[in-house]
């Protein structure tokens, strides 16, 4: 196969499936007549007229913002306090229950307290994003320091690894696959937490967006609000992977040299 | 250079007692083998000579100085090489790392590390990761990393027991040209009695369980050795035939 047919098999591949969605979403939408499912060209021009305005300053990107520091406030809380555990054995006897406690409250359950909080201000919806994007990655890291092999950290004490450098080379690397799992967990929690916060008693946001065009019935608009959310979420994961290569690509070569 | 003297380790919760009393010493510049049937303590012994394990009761003592945890100037091979080698590093970030602990100048811990990579004939991998390489080349690198910190007392636990033969020949000849070259004192743990006769100016045989040096045998072979001559002399079938019995004997008595 040369090149061109290769590149056109590909685009066909990625955008097929997606492709086919959208017929099946015309079709269904110019059958069915129902007001709540516009045409996808209906949907795609309200997200054109919604989104390239202002509205990227005024609402996307606070949102993105809130979401970042609740997510970044997490990571080094949940790492931290993740690394500071598993270490320690008396820590962790003193924690786990704690711990096991909190992962076991399904997440929806704390919408009304969400609701309660997070109305009054941007730190309180950060803080809300943050306490939810914290148990994963904390209880991962945990997991994973525990699992940190004994003969590497033999040969570390033997060659005088200690401290931060420890840490550095031995702790965060050793951990680094767990860690990072967590990490990707805390991400589709994050964004969740970033509308649900947004939807309640808040003045601005994706999230207060979304349920202000549903109140109104400008339906379009609520439509392409969340294809906004998809795409955004999809990004994220993405950029989200191409780290994760770079950090892992030693695991995934000895994944794949042992095979 | 190294004096072990009363030593005893029993693990708790499962109460084994792994080590019941083993005395011995090694001179500077010396390299000694500790051999004994499996699970008798080597590896245990070892670690408390390392520092790695606090002992029961006795001491150990290196230079004069008591061991209360890893000596600064003791390297170690260990039998798992590779769980000793850091994935996430290439070769040479794994030999130079203990350089970089020790604060040596960045010009100086580089001629180390490509004067052992060199010695252990793995210049040209310095860029690959451990597990690109097969086991008897991790387990170089890991020799590497422990020649290139320069050590005073160089310990090895069963580090060739896991390469097929004609990998383990080689080795065990570039462990002895190493040991000429820098004159370290060397405690070599096998459960292999040709290679401990091959390698070793002495021999130390632990009994079975209760664990104590059963013999200390000197091996009075020619100091050059040769994988074919060596191995031919009558001598060295003479040790070989008494070691095997004594271990024979090591097993029966548990
Ligand atoms: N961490 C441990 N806890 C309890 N028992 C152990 C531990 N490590 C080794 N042992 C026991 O001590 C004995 C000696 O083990 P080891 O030193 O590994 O022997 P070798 O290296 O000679 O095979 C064995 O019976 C083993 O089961
Ligand atoms: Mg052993």
């Amino acid at each position: 196969m040369n090149g061109t047919g290769r590149a056109v098999t590909r685009v066909l591949t990625v955008a097929g499936v997606p492709a086919l969605l959208v017929i099946v979403w015309q079709l269904y939408s110019a059958a069915s007549q129902n007001f709540y499912v516009p045409a996808p060209g209906r949907v795609a021009q309200a997200f054109a007229e919604t989104w390239f305005s202002e509205r990227i300053l005024d609402d996307v990107l606070p949102s993105l913002a809130r979401l970042l520091a609740g997510y970044a406030l997490a990571v080094a809380a949940g790492v931290g306090a993740g690394v500071a555990i598993g270490l320690s054995p008396r820590l962790r006897a003193a924690a786990e229950p704690v711990l096991e406690f909190f992962r076991a409250i399904p997440p929806p359950v704390l919408v009304p307290l969400i609701m309660l909080l997070a109305g009054i201000g941007d730190g309180m919806k950060v803080l809300v994003i943050a306490s939810g994007c914290v148990w994963p990655i904390l209880l991962n890291t945990v997991e994973g320091v525990r699992a940190l092999d004994e003969v590497l950290s033999d040969t570390c004490r033997m060659y005088g690894v200690r401290g931060l450098s420890r840490l550095r080379h031995l702790v965060l690397r050793g951990a680094s696959p767990q860690i990072m799992a967590g990490l990707r967990q805390a991400l589709s929690i994050g964004i969740i937490l970033m509308v649900i916060s947004e939807m309640f008693a808040s003045s601005s946001g994706l999230g207060f967006t979304i349920v202000l065009f549903q109140r109104g019935f400008q339906i379009a608009e609520m439509w392409s609000g969340i294809l906004l959310l998809g795409l955004l979420g999809y990004v994220l994961a993405l950029l989200f992977r191409r780290l994760e290569r770079r950090v892992l690509s030693w695991h995934s070569g000895r994944g794949v040299g042992r095979a | 250079m190294l004096e072990v003297s009363g030593l005893r380790k029993v693990y708790e919760g499962r109460r084994v007692e792994a080590l019941r009393e083993v005395t011995f010493q090694v001179d500077a510049g010396e390299l000694v083998c500790v051999i004994g049937p499996s699970g008798c303590g080597k590896t245990t012994l070892l670690r408390c000579v390392a520092g790695l394990l606090p002992p029961t009761a006795g001491s150990v003592k290196v230079a004069g100085a008591a061991v209360t945890g890893p000596p600064p100037r003791m390297a170690v091979v260990f039998q798992e090489y590779g769980r000793s080698l850091f994935p996430w590093m290439t070769v040479r970030q794994n030999v130079e790392l203990p350089l970089k602990e020790k604060r040596m100048p960045a010009g100086r811990r580089g001629e180390l590390v490509a004067g052992s990579l060199a010695a252990v004939g793995l210049a040209d991998v310095a860029d690959a990761h451990p597990w690109q390489l097969s086991g008897g080349m991790q387990q170089r690198v890991a020799i590497a990393r422990a020649v290139a910190y320069e050590p005073q007392v160089l310990l090895m636990d069963e580090p060739f027991a896991a390469v097929d033969a004609q990998t383990r020949a080689d080795l065990e000849d570039l462990v002895l040209a190493l040991w000429r070259d820098t004159g370290v004192t060397t405690l070599f743990v096998t459960h292999d009695i040709d290679e401990a006769v091959y390698l070793g100016q002495r021999v130390i045989v632990l009994s079975g369980s209760p664990t104590v040096v059963m013999e200390d045998l000197k091996i009075d072979l020619p100091p050059e050795r040769d994988q074919l001559t060596t191995r031919s002399l009558p001598r060295f079938a003479d040790l070989r035939g008494h070691l095997y019995a004594q271990i024979q004997r090591a097993r029966g008595d548990r």
